[in-house]
């Protein structure tokens, strides 16, 4: 060795500033995505406790004393938007309970049983998620027109499931594969019968996977404009998302202020939403490790 | 699932006295693939018997078969005098310890000892009552409130033998339940392995790649090869008198060292010949029907002597042999030599080293010279 060269391999980055860089290129990574994730959402929230004339007049940071209002939401939660929100619940809910049920049904059979045309039918699963919700819901609007399901909760609940099942099941059907089969079989070499099994091993150990598909049917129901635009056109039964279009468009200037209110209101669930979930979720992961 | 089938094998495992296995005929084919072909064996109780074989031999399968987690194709299986080949695992009684132990990790160390005794719905004090006793047994009494993912491998061992402690089973059985362990750890559990099925008193079936498990565990061994029984018998029976090559070959460490030769007559008796070595075989009846005929012949290790220097050729059965290497191993070593019969493995003296340079030659015993019909396998007695 008579080489000047250090030991080792060269690097750009000399070795005692390695884990300097790598945490500073963290630090300035998280930041960006703060940027871009929270900044519009605090945008949102400060211009909806502004007055209308201070939003048109100039652009500024945070509402002062003079131009700071509620009056945004008093338009907002009229009772005519608390209608929106509370069919937008129900919808949710309803699409929330069908799309777990059926996709940890789904899921479990696709995991553990062989039938024909098995493989075909996930290439079909994943193929079905690759329309684009308005080329579903015209022909949708003239099935559920002829069954009567336009303007019902259970209409929009079904045609919502429809499009959250197939990603759904694929997870579920991916994360069955994922606890062994031993685990059931010890059960049921232990006296335990298929269904009881199923309750006290494959359920809890699929919690995670439950939890996401929830997380996935709530941002989906909660979010959804195509169908319920589409599948619910009476102003009594719609949901928030096109509501609150409707609620806008009536008005007769736009009404920037009234729009943040709105925007504000529909986030909080979802953020609450994923909030709690989100430590289930993690805790759900760390217990499949064994 | 009828109740009175359920009933029936309720009331016997209640019973003082333990059932014995029977296995008759048992085939088991997967498509075009026969998995496990009639075979036949007992397992009496409080017998441990170990199912022994390369991979893909059919073991697990057969395992699978008696739990009631594979249905058999064709044959019986008997828990005393009760069929219960068509039986669902459910109604079965067995227990059965997986490869990956199958610890409910969403349960508690003692929620997962009685889980059994909570399906058959006895109460929660009985329940705890046994699991503590199960546990002070196995050592593991402080761990009751822990998750498995707390315990070591060797915890979670005891944990799985702790289930079917509780539930007084009808079989043991055990699916390769050591092999992600390492070798000393296999050597701690071993022996609790023999206390607790002996403890239980029923029949006990171990299924393993490994024959060192199954030759320090077991009361008999069924050595299986693609999907046929080679062998049944205690370990020394198959240890000396492997009745196949397989067997001969599977069983022992280091492996058999095995030739290609043939029989030949030399007046009075017969003898094993290879190119010009020749041994001379005495006492064997079908000799004479596989004279001038290809056969197989192997010894063990131990009975190959290393003779340093000597002549090649002084005595005909002297193999001329150069040194390769050696495997240390404290209380014997494994030198293995290049010969003109091939790589030979032998077991020499702790101190043994072998010189590079040196002419060494190798002296079978003739008399621990088993053979085999190089067709069949079968050994020639």
């Amino acid at each position: 060795m008579t080489s000047d060269r250090p030991f080792g391999r060269e690097s750009i980055i000399p070795y005692n500033y390695r884990r300097a860089t790598y945490r500073a290129g963290i630090a300035v990574s998280s930041v960006i995505i703060a940027i871009f994730a929270i900044f519009p959402m605090y945008w949102i929230a400060q211009n909806a406790f502004k007055t209308r004339s201070a939003i048109n007049d100039s652009i500024t940071f945070l509402p002062t004393p003079s131009t700071f209002t509620f009056a945004r939401f008093e338009v907002v939660l009229s009772s005519r938007v608390l209608n929106y929100i509370i069919n937008s619940l129900i919808v949710t809910a309803g699409t929330i309970v069908l799309v777990v049920l059926v996709s940890l049904l789904a899921g479990y059979g696709l995991a553990r049983f062989e039938f024909r045309g098995k493989s075909y039918f996930a290439r079909v699963l994943l193929f079905g998620y690759m329309f684009a919700p308005i080329v579903l819901a015209l022909p949708l609007y003239l099935i559920w027109n002829r069954l009567g399901l336009l303007n019902t909760y259970l209409g929009l609940i079904f045609a919502l499931s429809a499009l959250t099942l197939p990603f759904t099941v694929w997870l579920m059907w991916k994360f069955m594969q994922s606890i062994p089969k031993s685990l059931e079989e010890s059960a049921w070499i232990q006296g335990a019968p298929r269904w009881r099994g199923f309750i006290d091993i494959v359920l809890p150990q699929a919690k995670p996977a439950l939890i996401a598909n929830a997380l996935f049917a709530f941002a989906i129901a909660w979010n959804d404009f195509t169908f319920a635009q589409i599948l619910l056109p009476r102003e009594e039964a719609t949901t928030f998302p096109p509501g609150v279009l409707r609620l806008l468009n009536s008005q007769w200037e736009t009404g920037y202020g009234d729009f943040m209110a709105a925007a504000l209101l529909m986030i909080i669930p979802p953020l609450l939403f994923a909030y709690f979930l989100q430590s289930y979720l993690l805790q759900g992961f760390e217990v499949r490790s064994i | 699932m009828t109740m009175s089938q359920q009933k029936s094998i309720h009331d016997s495992s209640n019973q003082d006295e333990p059932l014995d296995v029977t296995v008759q005929n048992l085939t088991k084919r997967f498509g075009d693939l026969v998995a496990v072909d009639n075979i036949s064996f007992n397992i009496k109780p409080g017998e441990f018997m170990t199912l022994v074989g390369p991979s893909g031999c059919g073991k697990t399968t057969t395992l699978r078969m008696v739990a009631g987690l594979e249905t058999p194709t064709d044959g019986q299986i008997r828990f005393g005098e009760y069929e219960v080949t068509d039986l669902p695992a459910q109604e079965r009684d067995a227990a059965l310890l997986f490869q990956n132990i199958a610890l409910y990790p969403h349960m508690t160390v003692r929620e997962n000892m009685a889980y059994g005794l909570k399906i058959q719905g006895v109460d929660k004090a009985e329940r705890n009552a046994k699991v503590k006793e199960a546990a002070e047994m196995l050592q593991i009494d402080d761990l009751l409130d822990e998750k498995p993912k707390k315990l070591s491998g060797g915890q979670q061992q005891r944990v799985g033998l702790g289930r079917p402690i509780v539930r007084d089973p009808t079989v043991f059985l055990f699916d390769e339940p050591m092999s992600d362990l390492d070798a000393k750890l296999k050597r701690e559990l071993r022996p609790l392995f023999e206390e607790v099925t002996r403890e239980i008193g029923c029949p006990t079936l171990y299924v393993t790649h490994d024959q060192e498990e199954a030759m320090t565990m077991s009361d008999r061994i069924i050595i299986m090869n693609d999907g046929h029984i080679e062998q049944i018998g205690t370990p020394e029976e198959v240890y000396n008198d492997p009745q196949t090559g397989f067997v001969g070959g599977f069983i022992g460490q280091p492996t058999m060292q095995f030739f290609e030769g043939e029989l030949i007559d030399i007046g009075d008796s017969v003898s094993f010949a290879i190119d010009d070595h020749t041994w001379k075989i005495s006492d064997i009846e079908q000799g004479s029907s596989y004279i001038n005929n290809k056969v197989r012949a192997g010894i063990r290790p131990q009975h190959i002597g290393v003779v340093t220097g000597g002549e090649s050729g002084s005595a005909m059965n002297l193999i001329p042999a150069e040194h390769s290497l050696d495997e240390p191993l404290g209380d014997e070593t494994h030198s293995f030599f290049e010969t003109d019969l091939g790589r030979i493995t032998v077991v020499t003296a702790p101190d043994f080293r072998g010189e590079p340079d040196q002419d060494y030659h190798l002296q079978i015993k003739k008399e621990e010279l088993k053979l085999f019909d190089a067709e069949t396998d079968k050994r020639i007695r």
